[in-house]
């Protein structure tokens, strides 16, 4: 049958959009279906995300918009899967719409209907602890922006009906059932929480002060129901002492689950962590049975969270919550590690629900006929985690087994991986590309503008005087046709704005509507279909940052429509074509390593067709799974790695490189050159490839001499010398009486301060297979927290059912071991019993991973990308972009992103494959096209831009003597940051340059109101501070009028003298926005920022000009109602101090004096 | 290169205080960190916003040099604009300040910035460190290639003094290594220690003071011999 180049996408979490993602970017079409009105799922609830605090929704939303855009996605919301039929490469499925009762294509996402919808009912989003109108959006940064009508509460009085300008409502829309074709069909389900109501153990529902922990998520978040105040359910109080309960509905057979949700004891840290951030007086407590911190710097988190923010730890699991009915406080009962009973009181408890499979993972599996696993999660292969029992179906994320984000984000891309093999055959066989009209050349003319100014229905025009706007905009100089629409954003008015260009030759078209976040790219294409280049437009933000925000002032907002439409023309002006790089891309791809990851990349890249180099340095392939013989799972890696090595070596496309060192790598993405020697005798080889994939492993600790005896007696041994002899000399086993083993032993201390996650595990393996030689065999596991996160739980409950004893020991009174009388005695302490000794006839010690430090860093600084503390290699995002480094074409997986098992580990080499085929299934690579570009003459050579710049993308070289300065513009993503940095002014930040900014700012602070309001001129980066105050629009958080926002694409790309200009230019005040640090867009343009405003501060003092004139404040995408404050009370400050001249001494005044 | 420091705006400004049209003239050259023209820009509209506050206006016109160290460069670049302005304010070490008072000397050049040293970079992390101090007879080849009339405190020709503890020099509190015995250790890594037994004469410091010039060829004549010998 013939294969299908379209793949059906389940599920639009985070898991969804990535699969959507990589496979659109792959050349596929692609649909996503999603049950409810948004795409972003559960992430879009999330305040902030662990270890890095990194703020959710902004980090999600740029997510959502490229999802949204993409050409190849077709999103198809309120959407489910019928019925499925057909076999692997074509499938029919049937798809089911229920109706919105409105017109998707027609709703401009304006909320006018939210706002006159008479009936309040429950805002799911945020947890039921707020209300909203029966017709609404699910958040304010849904994508796609379209309002549903909940039909259950709409009681038809056809308000709604009345005021929508856009005539989008249709009480008669019915549901929609259409029938696709797809190739592959991708499951991302998610997860459900667990209702801890379904047990009354906690009160939860009883107790009105015991909340779950995604409740409490949303009471942490700025844009939740309290806009981030902390406060109590029963009385609006803030609760000075907080309980966070761990493994409610987790690792208990009783209520919930068996296995662990692997996500709660880190989500419950950083619960704990931002509640005491924002408010100091709160005391957190955490009760949890163990610390399951796994992943990567998660340890350092939780150390952080103890030491750095006083979050309490007990380990006890709470058996009940008694509430006192005066105060409503509760009361905890619990026994401490010496062994007493104490109870405390508490203000609020959250409890840290853990996650079950989504309700409907059960009735889809059946439609498609896919196996499920004991806890109804779907069931995937041993060594290939993300196919399911059906061929051609696969699955990614929460659906398979509960995993934290970044783990989701991996399998999301896996699956892509997974799909490309499956229909690399029919890749680009459904992706429509559009022809455009070739584009005009306006080169020396001059500036044509046209505007078109929206009404948005009533949101612009109820507020600001359009039409004086209008008329104001005509008579500006170089504005050669100006106009006004009901929606500019409808369909017939872009056919209205080609038909106007033509007519009037424009040759620059300014749009004042609602945000460029959002629309820019519509009018961008609008006009390029037009013929002129898309670089060529601007948009005045005059809803969000203007009418929505100061509905109580007309006037003013007119006036300051008018300004932002002045300052947008100013810009205009000085806008230029700019075209897109394009390169060839070298369809063949270098993997370092020849490990399972390695390996399993490389025959994911040649089964598409791409040739791959795998360079191994060791004389055999396999890496240190040569070690492991069975999984905690017992499949059996030994038979499995034969088979991947065997595939690998008789592969024509991957060519094997043994014993290889890499004397060079030079190039970029698309484009690199390695020169490497291999074999015993060092032949040399020189070869091309497009994109490079490090997977260079790991390697188990090993101990120092005498560290536990080490070396010094042979009865103690590294646990994998133990499942040697399991899977080898079993009769060994026989023998024993008692086996000791002690876990963390090179992990979790000073030397590496870090889990390596799969200890655990292979110790319990271990016993469980030695309990299963011998089973008089006493066994007893010394451990300081058993994480056996996800399924493995299962495998802990049974080693305790087989008779392993765990004893835990503290982190501080590590383990002895001492030979007495030729016996190895193991002392360990116990706070509630005393010391206990254990005779062992062997000790198998529980070795942690480590990197090889000085192999990694030798090729970071080859690749130029970086590692962390521990010398693991170091991704492009922790959360979003684990498989990737931050320069584009460099892709990591495997033990060099840190420390993985043999599963995980496949997972992310099928993810870096997929990310690689992104690239490689292209002919041309087309890169960012605002960049920055570098005038040779200017340049003196300092080499400033290559400090500052994350990327690698510019810099100063010298060849033969002469100095070349250049911006690599594949590598360049147009952050601007090295143009402010630039002594020079040799570089020039293109779109956002200051050519642009300057006459912006000019106009920004020339005052053409009197009405003696301060006039702030603010820089707000485009991905936090400037979507900020897009929310606080959204959410109508009103704020004074006399400001004029300029959008930059990073806070780092602000120079000093933009400041200086405004305050000269008459501004009294002057503010910048930016992401908070470490959430900076381009990975650290707002360090540069604060450094420069630092400076900035200390200067404008001495100049006689009040420092409080000047404000930096970090504000993040979901901080709509701080950034509305920030302005507020900024305003009042300024008002205080009065206008700028009251700085100034005059003359008159020095004389008189 | 050398190293700067730029002065406090206030005492800039009391130099510039009695003009109103001021050029500001930034270096390309070795200056670090560097002062172009993004610096000079700043530097202009720094000192116009403190006149502003100083109740008086300022013009003033942001350019760079190449190198105003050299005479022909600076004197090329500058000098179309030297009669439209009062006063310069340059952003070059002592040199560039130097240079442009005496190739315009009809108007004053002020500087802006405080000349630290001539210094070399190290780890590529904008730590310069001096290693030369321009003495004029040079000691490196007999101290493995460390200077002790830049590293030590008391510009010591034979040390080291008895004022070093484990290897601090008490000059300063024991924060600054001894030169001296960072020459010992590297004389003895190279088995060089003869080296350092030597006995070091007593300086000539009169090459070391002030003022110093210096023609680096001898001055060549095209004039026949036998008038210049008239001339004698």
């Amino acid at each position: 049958m013939e294969k299908i180049g379209s793949v059906l996408v389940v599920g639009g979490g985070i898991a969804g959009i990535q699969a959507s993602m990589d496979l659109a970017d792959s050349g596929y079409k692609v649909y996503l279906v999603e049950s409810t009105m948004s795409i972003g799922g559960v992430m879009s609830q999330l305040d902030k995300t662990f270890p890095t605090n990194d703020c959710s929704i902004c980090i999600l939303a740029p997510k959502l918009v490229a999802a949204g855009r993409h050409e190849n996605i077709t999103l198809l919301i309120n959407t489910n899967l019928e019925k499925i039929d057909g076999n692997p490469g074509n499938f029919t499925v049937e798809l089911k719409q229920n109706s919105l009762l409105l017109d998707q294509e027609k709703c401009t996402g304006c909320g006018v209907c939210a706002q006159e919808c008479p009936v309040e009912a429950i805002d799911f989003f945020n947890e039921g602890l707020s209300n909203r109108a029966a017709i609404s959006v699910k958040f304010p940064q849904a994508v796609p922006l379209v309002f549903s009508i909940d039909k259950e509460l709409c009681i038809g009085c056809g308000f709604c009906k009345g005021v929508c300008k856009a005539k989008a409502i249709d009480y008669t829309l019915e549901d929609k059932f259409t029938t696709l074709n797809v190739g592959a069909i991708v499951l991302a389900l998610g997860f459900d929480e667990y209702d801890p109501s379904l047990t009354q153990q906690y009160g939860y529902s009883k107790y009105l002060n015991v909340v779950t922990s995604i409740e409490f998520e949303r009471v942490l978040s700025a844009s939740g129901p309290h806009s981030g105040l902390i406060l109590r359910p029963s009385d609006g109080i803030i609760p000075k002492k907080v309980a966070f309960l761990q493994c409610v509905g987790s690792r208990d057979k009783k209520h919930g689950a068996e296995y662990c949700s692997s996500v709660c004891c880190m989500y419950t840290a950083k619960e704990a962590v931002i509640a005491k951030e924002h408010m100091e007086i709160i005391n957190p407590t955490i009760f949890s049975m163990d610390v399951r911190a796994v992943g990567k710097d998660f340890d350092k988190y939780i150390e952080r969270a103890q030491n750095e923010y006083g979050i309490r730890y007990i380990r006890s699991r709470i058996s009940d919550i008694k509430e006192l009915p005066e105060t409503r406080d509760l009361v905890l009962h619990y026994e401490n590690e010496e062994g007493k009973v104490v109870s405390e009181v508490y203000n609020l408890v959250v409890l840290a629900v853990g996650a079950l499979p989504n309700r409907s993972t059960a009735e889809l599996a059946k439609k498609l006929n896919i196996e499920l696993n004991e806890y109804n999660f779907c069931q995937t292969k041993p060594f290939s985690p993300v196919e399911t029992s059906r061929e051609g179906i696969f699955v990614c994320g929460m659906i398979s087994e509960p995993k934290d984000i970044p783990e989701t984000v991996v399998e999301a891309s896996a699956a892509a991986g997974a799909v490309n093999l499956l229909l690399s055959d029919v890749r680009n066989t459904l992706v429509t590309e559009k022809e455009l009209p070739k584009e005009i050349d306006i080169s020396g003319e001059p500036p044509r503008i046209g505007v078109f100014i929206c009404h948005c229905g009533i949101n612009i025009g109820g507020v600001v005087d359009v039409p004086e706007v209008v008329e104001y905009a005509s008579k500006l100089p170089d504005v050669i046709y100006a106009e006004r629409n009901l929606y500019t954003c409808s369909a017939d008015t872009q056919t209205n704005i080609k038909e106007r260009i033509k007519e009037h030759n424009l040759n620059r078209v300014i749009v004042a509507s609602c945000t460029p976040r959002t629309h820019e790219s519509l009018f961008q294409a609008t006009i390029r279909e037009a013929g002129l280049n898309k670089y060529l437009f601007d948009l005045a933000n005059i809803r969000d940052q203007c009418s929505w925000v100061h509905m109580h002032e007309p006037d003013q907002a007119t006036e300051k429509a008018k300004d932002l439409v002045r300052m947008s023309i100013a810009r205009a002006r000085k806008l230029v074509p700019l075209q897109e790089q394009q390169i060839e891309v070298i369809p063949k791809g270098m993997i370092i390593g020849g490990g399972v990851a390695g390996m399993t990349a490389a025959l994911n890249l040649a089964n598409q067709g791409f040739e791959v180099f795998l360079v191994e340095k060791s004389e055999k392939l396999g890496g240190f799974s040569h070690n492991i013989y069975q999984t905690l799972e017992n499949h059996d890696v030994q038979e499995f790695l034969k088979d991947l090595i065997n595939k690998v070596n008789n592969h024509k496309l991957i060519n094997v490189f043994l014993n290889a060192r890499i004397n060079s790598i030079g190039g970029y993405v698309c484009n690199f050159t390695t020169k490497i020697s291999f074999g015993e005798d060092k032949q040399q080889k020189e070869f091309q490839h497009g994109i490079i994939i490090v997977a260079t492993g790991a390697h188990e600790y090993q101990p120092k001499i005498g560290e536990f005896l080490f070396a010094k007696d042979d009865r103690v041994v590294l646990q994998s010398d133990l499942e040697k002899i399991l899977f080898t000399e079993e009769n060994k086993i026989n023998d024993l009486k008692s086996i000791v083993m002690i876990q963390c032993v090179g992990s979790r201390n000073d030397e590496n301060p870090y889990c390596s996650r799969m200890c655990c595990s292979e110790a319990i393996k271990n016993a469980l297979k030695a309990k299963e030689i011998n089973p008089n065999l006493n066994i007893t596991v010394l451990y300081r927290d058993i994480r056996t996160y996800g399924f493995k739980e299962k495998y802990y409950n049974l080693a305790r059912e087989k008779g392993v004893i765990f004893l835990r020991f503290k982190d501080e009174k590590p383990p002895e071991i001492k030979l007495e009388k030729g016996n190895l005695n193991v002392y360990i302490h116990k706070p509630d019993i005393g010391n206990i000794k254990l005779n062992a006839d062997l000790v198998a010690l529980s070795a942690g991973i480590v990197a090889d430090g000085t192999a990694n860093e030798n090729l970071a600084k080859m690749l130029k990308v970086p590692t962390n503390d521990d010398k693991f290699f170091l991704e492009a995002h922790v959360k979003l972009r684990p498989s990737d480094f931050a320069t584009d074409g460099i892709f990591l997986c495997g033990t060099a992103r840190g420390t993985a098992t043999i599963r995980e580990s496949i997972a992310q080499a099928m993810s870096a494959a997929s990310r690689a085929t992104t690239i490689l299934s292209k002919d041309i690579y087309i890169t960012e096209g605002i960049i920055s570009k570098v005038d040779p003459a200017l340049c003196i050579g300092c080499n400033r831009c290559a400090e500052v710049c994350s990327y690698g993308a510019v810099g100063v070289k010298f060849e033969d003597g002469l100095m070349i300065s250049e911006v690599n513009p594949l590598l360049c993503k147009g952050c601007g940051d090295c143009a402010a940095e630039c002594p020079a002014e040799a570089i020039t930040m293109s779109h956002f340059g200051r050519i642009q900014i300057e006459p912006m700012i000019t106009e920004a602070a020339k005052t053409t109101d009197t009405d003696g309001q301060p006039r702030i001129v603010a820089f707000l980066c485009n991905w936090c501070s400037y979507a900020g105050a897009d929310l606080a629009g959204v959410s109508r958080y009103q704020y004074p009028p006399n400001i004029r926002t300029i959008r930059v694409m990073c806070s780092g790309g602000i120079p000093k003298s933009f400041i200086l200009q405004a305050f000269l230019e008459g501004a009294d005040g002057v503010f910048v926005g930016g992401c908070h640090l470490g959430d900076c867009h381009y990975i650290a343009g707002n360090q540069d920022t604060l450094r420069r405003t630092n400076e900035i501060g200390k200067i404008i003092g001495s100049l006689g000009i009040n420092p409080e004139r000047f404000m930096r404040k970090w504000v993040s995408a979901s901080e709509g109602k701080i950034f509305a404050e920030t302005i507020t009370k900024f305003t009042e400050k300024l008002k205080k101090l009065g206008p700028i001249e009251n700085d100034y001494k005059k003359e008159e005044v020095l004389i008189t004096k | 290169m050398i190293i700067t420091k730029q002065k406090d705006i206030e005492e800039i400004y009391e130099m510039i205080k009695p003009y109103s049209k001021i050029l500001v003239a930034g270096c390309d050259g070795c200056c670090q960190p560097p002062r172009s023209i993004n610096e000079a820009k700043l530097l202009a509209q720094m000192l116009e916003l403190k006149s502003r506050s100083e109740g008086k206006e300022l013009q003033w016109k942001a350019i760079t040099v190449l190198r105003q160290c050299d005479d022909r460069i600076a004197a090329t670049t500058l000098r179309p604009f030297i009669e439209e302005y009062d006063a310069i304010v340059s952003l070059a070490c002592g040199l560039g300040v130097g240079m442009l008072n005496r190739i315009f000397p009809s108007i004053l050049t002020f500087p802006a910035q405080d000349s630290m040293f001539g210094g070399a970079e190290n780890n590529g992390e904008n730590y310069f460190v001096e290693y030369c101090e321009t003495c004029g007879e040079c000691l490196l080849g007999v101290t493995g290639g460390i200077c002790p009339m830049a590293g030590c405190a008391k510009n010591l020709s034979n040390g080291p003094c008895g004022g070093q503890v484990e290897g601090k020099c008490e000059v300063g509190g024991y924060i600054h290594e001894c030169a001296w015995v960072k020459i010992w250790e590297r004389l003895k890594k190279f088995n060089r220690l003869d080296l350092f037994t030597i006995y070091r004469p007593p300086r000539n410091y009169h090459l070391w003071s002030s003022p110093r010039f210096m023609h680096i060829y001898e001055p060549i004549s095209n004039e026949p011999e036998q008038k210049k010998e008239e001339k004698i």
